[in-house]
Order: structure tokens, then sequence, then C-alpha cells
């Protein structure tokens, strides 16, 4: 810093008669850019909407979820009063009988209750990365140090039983002392902790592409890939949800999918412009070879793009420093120019 | 110190305030307060402007980081029949005249204390109490000097006395503080109650102040503050009193000068000081300092110091802390305050760092002390109205980050003076690295042409007309991230 050499004040008339001896060039206004920035970041804002409203979402009243609950209630009512009639009945036939139904009923709530207490454990670490995903946006557009500092500590906590992210995790434990803006640590933070996890994902997306092409491809019957098509949709988003630090069960994924569902839904006219041209070319050609080839492709497709929205989605920080992938960087093969495709920039 | 009379003007302020949170629901009383010439009236008045002409939708959102606008929840704002019927309002619509009209100046400044009430209507997102909501914003305008009569109270007149004298001394006042302390050192305290003496010193003082205050040395802290606004007390005696030389351990006797001045000095505390504390400053929820740190830059380190001691009592005043719920229905407290460096359009926006670093460095104290009591304060430089534009302006070699605008008439820089009409692209200088070392150094009034920065003052922009010939908001530098600090939060 001491460098910097001292320079006067000083004034440039723009009216000068004497005709200039200097040169008046515009610059971009920084402040439009910035609020440009902050505006203007669509996906960003898709992705935040969709959580808000599916992950994030506590448990709201509403008239259905009420029926549902006063039918579950009444289920579960039924349900105790048949175990309890079933072991009273077998203890009216004897006492070790009854005792044994006695403790496989036990034995089956408790599993019951460890269950639940996981599924709700999940739903909460999903949630938890959700907000942690829009507490870093935020932070990153007010370039809030102290909110920066306090969710990247929060983002390493989440991954402290990651090996992988060891290094990367002590070296923002360093930063975290030091005076660096709140968007920089941020910038850094993903920087270092998201790339091997984005390759994972990125793995699995295509891994899963590949399979729900082939299949459709090979299929005898159509309700075969309809069936294949949706397994591998599911777990696709429950592998992407645990590479990035969650743990999703039954209705953790139920809910996942939701917030998927609705990405898609969100981000489908969005991407309009951006592939669906190709992906239509792409379909044509193939289906000029082979209908099914076709379909194959077109399987595929959706799987990458399901698999790109719940990355999206289950990301615990926005695409900011990272570029974000396109169907063609996760399956370059469907494209039919091998590699090549991973290169292609986006937008 | 707690009087009778405190404890009910405690009382009617506890019931003031439940009755308005009661009556009238959802609001806040923002204090808005700076040393003169900080920019409060410009800031009120963009703030306003912005928040009651809202863009349409289609065009950019001039306010993309203050959420309900940029979510586009934000409805309507506007004007409002203020509470407090014994406060002046705040006189809005003559300050946007005078800043987008045909001669377009910078509005007259703070006289006194004056309020105004923003109603604000917006959707809310919340899930039990979702649709249509409002929210009125209380804005209490008040001159930052008062806000230094504070001390004042724990003061007996002879140590104010001798403070005031010894201050007065220093060096550097010695240029404008001669002619009064010449006449004060001459008086005899122990003389007869004179009265055309006490008018005299009492003139004199006001003069040393006002020099102090002045561009050239722009010092900050030179309590009484009355004596500089004094709002609707001129002329009266509670103003004509002035320090007298009072050795220590001097005794005031009945009927004479130093008896007259005490007694006016306690009428000035009891009459003046005490009810502003009491009747406006008590119920503020959230509060934004202006500071204007390039004067002081410009004037040099001695007057940075003398603004941070300043900002030090400025904020000291504020009844800090988060409190608990249920206690802040009856006595409020401050719990976000926003110091924030106006006027940051006179310099590049890569210097806004360091500016920001060295209100950081002024308000450090002050910062400390909210904190510890469970208050957040944040730090920005902002301009409420933007001015200037950002250049690069090269010549031979060397390229320099400039700002273009038209100085105000008079302003005096690098051999050019101007006359108010013409643009030029200004390089203000680099602010130090370091922001300590900015507070380096005793030099006060520093001339132009020694000095590293000089930020000069520009005239208000040409306001763009909208499509009913009404005035667009005018541009501003983060504007809309105070206002997400201050009342954002409370838009949900």
């Amino acid at each position: 810093m001491n460098e910097e050499k001292k320079q006067r004040p000083r004034a440039f008339r723009l009216d000068s008669a004497a005709g200039p001896d200097f040169v008046v060039e515009d610059r971009p206004d920084p402040y439009e850019a910035e609020a440009e920035a902050l505006a203007g970041d669509a996906a960003e804002q898709a992705v935040e909407a969709v959580q808000g409203r599916t992950i994030l979402r506590g448990t709201v009243f509403s008239w259905s979820g009420l029926l549902f609950s006063a039918l579950g209630g009444l289920a579960s009512f039924a349900f105790a009063l048949w175990l309890n009639s079933l072991v009273e009945a077998l203890f009216a036939r004897s006492e070790t009988l009854g005792l044994i139904g006695l403790a496989l009923a036990g034995l089956a709530l408790l599993a019951l209750l460890v269950l639940l207490g996981r599924e709700v454990k999940s739903v909460f670490r999903q949630r938890r990365i959700a907000s942690l995903h829009i507490a870093l946006a935020r932070a990153h557009a007010a370039d809030d140090r102290e909110a920066a500092r306090r969710e990247v500590a929060e983002l390493a906590k989440l991954y402290e039983k990651r090996p992988e992210t060891a290094a990367a995790r002590k070296k923002l434990a360093e930063l975290r002392g030091e005076i660096v803006d709140g968007r920089d640590l941020i910038d850094i933070a993903e920087r270092q902790l998201m790339p091997p996890l984005d390759r994972a994902a990125r793995g699995e997306i295509a891994a899963a592409a590949k399979r729900v092409s082939v299949v459709a491809a090979l299929s005898p019957r159509a309700v075969i890939d309809v069936i294949f098509v949706a397994y591998q949709a599911l777990r696709l988003i429950r592998r992407i949800a645990e590479i990035y630090g969650g743990r999703p069960g039954m209705l953790g994924a139920w809910r996942l999918a939701r917030a998927v569902g609705s990405h898609l839904a969100i981000t489908g006219s969005m991407a309009l412009g951006d592939s669906l041209v190709q992906q239509i070319l792409g379909h044509g050609i193939a289906a000029k070879i082979s209908a099914r080839l076709g379909e194959g492709v077109l399987n595929g497709m959706l799987t990458a793009r399901i698999g790109l929205s719940a990355m999206a989605v289950c990301r615990p920080m926005a695409f900011v420093a990272q570029k974000p992938p396109a169907i063609r960087d996760v399956a370059p093969f469907l494209f039919g120019d091998g590699g090549a495709g991973a290169e292609a920039p986006r937008k | 110190m707690t009087s009778f009379a405190d404890l009910i003007a405690e009382a009617r302020n506890s019931a003031a305030n439940l009755s308005e949170i009661f009556l009238r629901g959802n609001g806040l009383r923002l204090g808005v307060t700076g040393l003169s010439r900080a920019g409060k009236t410009v800031f009120i008045t963009a703030l306003v402007q912005h928040l009651t002409a809202l863009a349409p939708r289609d065009q950019k959102n001039p306010l993309p980081v203050f959420r309900v606008a940029a979510e586009g929840r934000l409805i309507a704002g506007r004007l409002e029949p203020q509470p407090d019927d014994h406060v002046a309002r705040f006189a809005y619509e003559d300050h946007i005249d005078s800043l987008t009209g045909p001669d377009r100046h910078w509005p007259q400044s703070t006289r006194q204390i004056s309020e105004l009430r923003l109603r604000l209507e917006f959707d809310r997102p919340r899930r039990f109490a979702n649709g249509p909501a409002h929210f009125d914003i209380d804005i209490v305008d008040y001159p930052g000097e008062w806000l230094l009569d504070l001390p004042l109270l724990e003061k007996s007149f002879a140590q104010w006395s001798r403070e005031t004298l010894e201050a007065s001394a220093a060096a550097a006042r010695a240029s404008f503080a001669a002619d009064w302390r010449g006449f004060v050192l001459g008086l005899d305290p122990a003389g007869g109650e004179d009265e055309s003496a006490a008018r005299r010193a009492a003139e004199l003082f006001t003069a040393y102040l006002r020099a102090a205050r002045a561009d050239a040395y722009a010092l900050s802290t030179l309590p009484p503050g009355r004596f500089l606004m004094p709002g609707d007390l001129e002329g009266s005696p509670a103003l004509t009193f002035a320090p007298l030389h009072l050795p220590e351990g001097y005794e005031i006797t009945p009927a004479t000068l130093a008896a007259m001045m005490e007694r006016r000095y306690e009428a000035y505390k009891t009459h003046v000081v005490r009810p502003f504390f009491r009747d406006h400053f008590a119920r503020l929820d959230r509060q934004i300092v202006l500071v204007d740190a390039l004067s002081a830059l410009n004037s040099g380190p001695a007057a940075l110091r003398d603004l941070q001691t300043a900002l030090d009592d400025v904020l000291a005043a504020f009844r800090i802390g988060r409190g608990n719920p249920l206690l802040n229905l009856f006595r409020p407290k401050i719990d976000k305050i926003l110091i924030a460096a106006t006027k940051a359009d006179h310099l590049h926006h890569l210097s806004h760092d360091r500016l920001e670093a060295i209100l950081r460095q002024l308000a450090a104290r002050a910062i400390a002390r909210s904190e510890f009591s469970g208050a957040s304060v944040d730090v920005i430089a902002l301009a409420a109205v933007r001015a200037t534009r950002e250049v690069a302006v090269r010549r031979g070699r060397e390229t320099l980050d400039a700002i273009v605008g038209v100085p105000l008439a008079g302003e005096s820089l690098d051999g050019e003076v101007f006359d108010g009409e013409t643009e030029a692209a200004i390089f203000p200088g680099l602010l130090p690295a370091d922001a300590r070392a900015a507070f380096r150094g005793d030099a006060l009034g520093i001339p132009e042409g020694e000095a590293d920065y000089r930020f000069l003052r520009f005239r208000p922009p040409v306001a763009v007309l909208g499509p009913d010939g009404a005035p667009l908001p005018l541009p501003h530098i983060r504007l809309d991230r105070a206002c997400q600090f201050l009342f954002g939060d409370r838009l949900l």
C-alpha cells in the first residue's frame, strides 16, 4: 500500500476554451451495474422462491391438510383399536402369546418413532440448507461482512464430516479471521468448497441420464420406461441432496421432489431459448435414425434437466463464482458431439 | 437528575407510545440527525420522494436493495398528517421544489425539530396475515447540535466555562477566538449584573462558535448547541450568556455578573435542554446519524478528531438497546443505528471503502458501546442525491478516476474558480489507505494548495421529468441500503 503515490487533487474544466489537453472517457456506472446484478438474476430468484414455497414452508393450515390429518388420526385410531383387540385376543388365548404380541407391538412402535425422528431431522436439515442458501445470497447481495462470516462458518459446519473438504474448510477458517469483504469471502467459500461436490453431482446426473436414455431406447413397453424414469429421477434427487449435505428420508424426498418440480415449472420457460432448440434438433436427428433412439435421448434430457434443477435447489449457495452447468455440460453424449459440448458457453 | 417533571414526562411518553401502538397499529419513529450541513434535509427529501413516487413496474427499480420495493410488494407511499401537533411539519414540498425547480439548489437547512409521517402500503407475504398492510414511518428531524448539550446537564457553570476557555486557547483556534477571548478575559466576574456586557459576550461567543463551524475549519464539538441552532429561541435571555474566566475554586457571590450568567446557564439547561430530551427524543425506535466527514477531511486531522468527539457525544445521548418486547411497549429503545457518511458522490466509488473505514474509525467508540448494549450499528457511505457521474480522465500517460458535476459557485480547486454553471471533471485526491493516517497531525483549516485531497460541493443534478411532468426521483447512492437497514425488517 505504501507504493501508492500521492496525487494532487485536480480539476478539468469541460468547457475549456483553450482546447483540452486531456481525454474524458465515460465509464459504465458502477451503481447501475450493481443494481442490475442484484435485480437481474432471475435464476437465483426462482431458486429462492421455490425454496421458500416448498422446503422452507412450515406447517401450514390448509383445508386439505386438515382433512388428511383428521383422516390420518382416524386411521391410526382404527389401527390402535385393532392392535389392542389383537393383543387382547392373544392374551385370551395364552399369556405367553400375549406378551410376545405386546413386545412386537412395542418394537414396531419404537421403530416407528425412530423412523419418524429421522424423518423430522432430515426435513430440518434440508431446511437448514435452504435457509443457508438464501442467507448467503442475501449476504452476498448486501456485501455484509458480519453476515458472510456467520453464514460461511455455518456452511463449513455443514461439511465438517466430509474428509474431502478438510483442506478447504481449514483455509476458510483462516480467512474468516482476516479482513475480507463479505462478498469476496462468500465467493472464496464457493470456489473452495463447492467444486468437488458439483463434480460429484454432475457425475450422478450424467450417469442417470445415460441409464435412462439406454433403458428408454431398449425397453419393450412404454410403461416400463415411465416407471424407470420416475424411479431414476427420485433417486437422482436424493443422491444430489445427499451430496450437498442433506439426508432426505421419505417425507424429505417428497418435499424435495415437489421443490424440483416447481423449479422446473418456473425455469422451463426461461431455458426455452437456451437449450430447447438444441433438444428438439437433437431429438429430430436421433429420431430420424430411429424413433426409439429419439425417445431415449428425450428421456435422458428430461432426467438431466431434473438433475440440474435438483442441483440448484439443494446447493447451499447460489452459483455466483462458479458457472451454473447446462444440460450440454452434464450430458454431452445426448447431443452427439462427445465431450466437445462441455466447453459450450451458456448464454 | 431525575426530577418529578421527568417522571411525569416519562409516564406521558409511555402512555403516548402505548396508545400509538394500540390505536394505530404498525409503525416506527425514525430519528434523523447530524450536525449542520451533514445533509439531513436532503436525505429526508430524497427518501420521501423515492418512497412516494414509486417507479412504474416496467422501469428499472431505483431501490434494488430495499427488499419490499425490489420484490414489487410496495404498493404506494403517501404523506399523512403527523401525530404530534406541536411540532413543525417538515416542509417537504418546499424542499423538493428547491431541488428540482428551474433554479435548482440545495434546500434550506434544518433549523429546528420537525416531523413528517410517511405511510407505506405494501403487500404482506406472511403466512397468517398476508394481504395488504400499511406501515407508518414518523420521520423526526432535529439538529445534531442539540444532542451535544446532553453533557452540559452534568456540568456546572464554572466547569463548563473553564473547559470552553481551555478549548478555545488551542493554537489552531487562536485566529478566530482572539476577539471573544480578549473581551471575556477583560470581564470581571464579580462585577455588577451588566446586561450590555452579557449581550456583548454572548454575541462574541456566538460569532466564535460560528467561525469555528465555518467551512474552512469545520469544527464540530461546540456546545451549547442552541447558539448555532437557536430554533425558536433567538434572542431570548436563556441564550444570552457566555462562559466567564473563573479560576479554580472561585466562589460565585449573589448579584454579580457571574451569578447572572450562572442563572441563565441553569435556565438554559432546565428550559431548553431537558424538555427536548424529554419530549422528542425519548421515543425514537431507529436512528440515522448523518456525518459530513468530507468537510472535516478538507479541514484537517484536528477537525476530524473534533468530529470524533462530537459523534461520541451524539451517540452517547441515545437510549440504546434491544430491551424486551413488553418493556418496549412502554419505553422504546433505539435498536438500530445507521451512521452514514453523506455526500459520497463527491468522490469516486473506488474510494468509498476508505471513506467507510474512516467513518468506522470516527465512530469506533460509539459503535463498541452500542453493540455492547445489543443494538446493531452499521456504517455506510451514501449520497441521498447523486450530483455527479464517474469518468476516467486521460492526459498523457496518466489516467485519473474522476467525477463530473457542476461545482457550486465559488468553489475552487487547482487554480480554477467555478461559477456554478460549468461542468468540470474533478479528481479529488486519494484518501489514505490506513484510516488512522487521516487522524494524525494537528492541522486545521489546511489551505487548498497543500491538501492531499479536496472535496468540492456540487449543484444538484438536473431532474428528469416523468411522463406526467412531475420530476422523477433523483439518482442516489445506497439510499436503498439505508432504507433496508432502517425499516426493511419491519415490512414483512
